[in-house]
């Protein structure tokens, strides 16, 4: 994953080298004009100086000749001819590389050159003044240097101020990103992100908080919702409970009568304990149990099992508990029943006859196995009303009573089917 | 014996009644809050039925309020919350139990009447049926003066038919009361067959007569 910061820093460092690159024949361009307007300028002034200097002199024509030759052969960059050119002629400048004779190495001099007509005594020269000029691929090379470590300089102050800003500036987004990451819609607990004096974070803050109100006012109302509903249905299911409870003892009832009532009784119960399971997952889920008790594990999964030893009696069944003396949890005792009660039930309901119940209990986990044909779909054994066996009775609340439970006290519960063993595995 | 019925839920309170009074009981009414305070302020009852959620006020008061006056009545708690915490509350405040809807009414009959045995009778509570007798308090029973011993479930299943004398009571309701919670999630009833068959052999064998009868197949009634 790339930060931000880093990808305009990415586009930062290559728009800094494109123009600083473009800036190389820029900065060539503007030097070497002004270098060669400085340099015509100082060629100029020399040959003013020559042609006022020599016509000072007021030389005879042999001496003017030998000046001339001497001049020649001493003043170095500079020439003079007699030309049979107009003086009015304009003077042009021009540009040329020399080898240069003094050095043993190859070494190119690029001289500016002006040559103008001059008159001196009434005759007309060429004078021709050259000086050197630095080389444009030289300047080339002093330009692109230097250009090349201001760009470092700038990558590498980009880097800093990256370093840093991205520590600074995107420390209230930070802060932000913490509390969210923290939120937890069944804490109920709002969020209260930190005022923030940059407006974009700012407007992030007001629209996540717009968000966590209006989620957390809709789970609330759908959580009350399951609660006030499984309240409400409280009252009329004893009224029809007891009003079979008083049909019951009518005289005269006919054993099919007496039938359909206990098939209504039956009904009723397991509506009930819908009802109650409902109620029970709300609760949990609403964090309505102290869960900072001392519980001894081992004594409570022994006393569940007694409970329920009629019925594994009942369906001849074969179990097998190993249970380490004194393992303590914390958390609230009739949640940590309910959920013993749950997964032995689930394990004698769902066994075949004479089938075999395994119930280990460690300091680090509680595993309970039975025997079974067909392994059971894990994706959908913890959802509500998701009934992953073909049996009819049963709430279809009770793996998810007991997945919440183990949410609640942060113990992970895992599904396992090998050799025709249904298993499931909770760990502390 | 008189039973006051604190309940706003019209239906349900006439349900009640109807069933208790067949039992001798004398059966009176409070819908509200109010009307209940009244009502306790003016007689002693055996036995108090409470809701706790009252349209007008809180039922746990109405328990402070009986304590407060130092009365007797014994009160059984009635209510839709399964709250462990009010359940909690309304023992420490001086109920004598907790009911959470929806029962059956035989399983209040027979709560009912531990109760008033229990306030009553206080230390030589023993039930006497002819030949019968059961102690409640030590929890052993005795025919013809010779003791018979009882497993815990089959104590209880008699206590519960002792409790609703001449009432059909059916398999479904005596798993719910044996098994609690999760009656409707085992397959089947068998077990309770099996307590009553063990109980009825033991009662038998002691020479007592057969007061369980089973009627309409696989219901009971306990004659009386």
């Amino acid at each position: 994953m790339n930060r931000l910061l880093n990808k305009s820093l990415k586009s930062f460092t290559i728009y800094a080298l494109i123009v600083l690159a473009a800036s190389v024949p820029a900065y060539l361009y503007l030097v070497d004009s002004i270098w060669l307007r400085e340099l015509d300028e100082h060629n100029e002034i020399v040959a003013d100086r020559t042609e006022n200097e020599l016509n000072k002199l007021q030389l005879s024509e042999i001496e003017l000749n030998q000046s001339i030759l001497l001049w020649n052969k001493i003043q170095p960059g500079t020439n003079l001819q007699k030309t049979t050119l107009e003086k009015n002629r304009k003077d042009s400048t021009y540009t040329v590389s020399r080898k240069n004779p003094y050095v043993t190495h190859q070494d190119i001099d690029r001289f500016r050159g002006l040559s103008r007509v001059i008159e001196i005594n009434g005759e007309y020269y060429l004078l021709t003044v050259e000086t050197n000029v630095e080389e444009t691929e030289e300047t080339v090379v002093a330009i692109a240097v230097l250009t090349f470590l201001f760009f470092l300089i700038m990558v590498v102050g980009f880097l800093i101020l990256n370093k840093r800003l991205s520590v600074k500036l995107w420390q209230p987004f930070k802060n932000t990103l913490a509390k969210l990451k923290a939120f937890n819609l069944n804490s109920q607990s709002n969020i209260s992100f930190e005022k923030s004096t940059i407006l974009e974070f700012e407007e992030l803050n007001v629209a996540l908080n717009k968000l966590i109100e209006h989620t957390v006012s809709v789970y609330k109302s759908q959580k009350e919702f399951t609660e006030n509903a499984s309240h409400e249905l409280q009252t009329p299911l004893a009224i029809i409970k007891n009003k079979l409870d008083i049909l019951l003892q009518k005289e005269a009832l006919t054993d099919r009568q007496y039938q359909i009532i206990e098939d209504i009784n039956k009904a009723l119960t397991r509506v009930s304990r819908i009802n109650k399971n409902l109620l029970l997952l709300a609760k949990i889920e609403n964090h309505q149990f102290d869960d900072s008790e001392t519980i001894n594990l081992s004594e409570l999964t022994a006393e569940c099992i007694e409970q329920l030893h009629e019925h594994f009696a009942n369906k001849d069944l074969n179990l097998k508990s190993s249970i380490d003396e004194d393992c303590v949890v914390t958390g609230n005792k009739i949640l940590i029943e309910i959920l013993i009660n749950n997964l032995l039930l689930n394990s004698i309901r769902h066994n075949i006859q004479k089938g075999t119940v395994e119930v280990r209990l460690s300091k680090s986990g509680f595993n309970i196995s039975n025997s079974g044909s067909i392994a059971l779909e894990k994706e959908q054994l913890f959802k509500r009303f998701k009934k992953t066996s073909d049996e009819s009775s049963g709430s279809g609340l009770g793996l998810s009573i007991v997945e919440q439970i183990c949410k609640r006290h942060q113990w992970t519960i895992a599904y396992e089917f090998h050799q025709e063993t249904h298993t499931f595995k909770i760990s502390f | 014996m008189k039973i006051l019925i604190i309940e706003d839920e019209n239906e349900l309170a006439d349900s009640i009644s109807e069933y208790l009074s067949e039992e001798n009981y004398l059966c009176e009414f409070a819908r509200t809050f109010n009307q209940a305070l009244e009502k306790i302020e003016s007689f002693n009852y055996d036995c108090i039925l409470l809701d706790i959620m009252l349209p007008d006020g809180n039922g746990m008061k109405i328990l402070e309020e009986l304590k407060k006056q130092n009365k007797q009545d014994g009160v059984i708690i009635i209510s839709a919350k399964n709250a462990l915490d009010d359940k909690i509350k309304g023992l420490q405040i001086g109920a004598d139990d907790y009911l959470t809807k929806p029962f059956h009414l035989s399983e209040l009959a027979a709560r009912i009447y531990s109760v008033i045995r229990r306030k009553q009778f206080g230390n030589s509570n023993t039930v006497r049926q002819n030949e019968l007798e059961i102690d409640l308090l030590a929890k052993t029973i005795s025919v013809h003066n010779q003791p018979v011993i009882l497993t815990k479930k089959e104590f209880d299943l008699l206590l519960y038919f002792v409790g609703n004398k001449n009432r059909v009571i059916s398999k479904s309701t005596l798993a719910e009361h044996l098994s609690g919670d999760f009656a409707d999630m085992l397959d089947n009833h068998d077990f309770v067959y099996a307590h009553i068959k063990n109980l009825k052999k033991k009662l038998s064998e002691a020479g007592c007569e057969s007061y369980l009868k089973t009627v309409y197949g696989t219901g009971y009634k306990w004659e009386g």
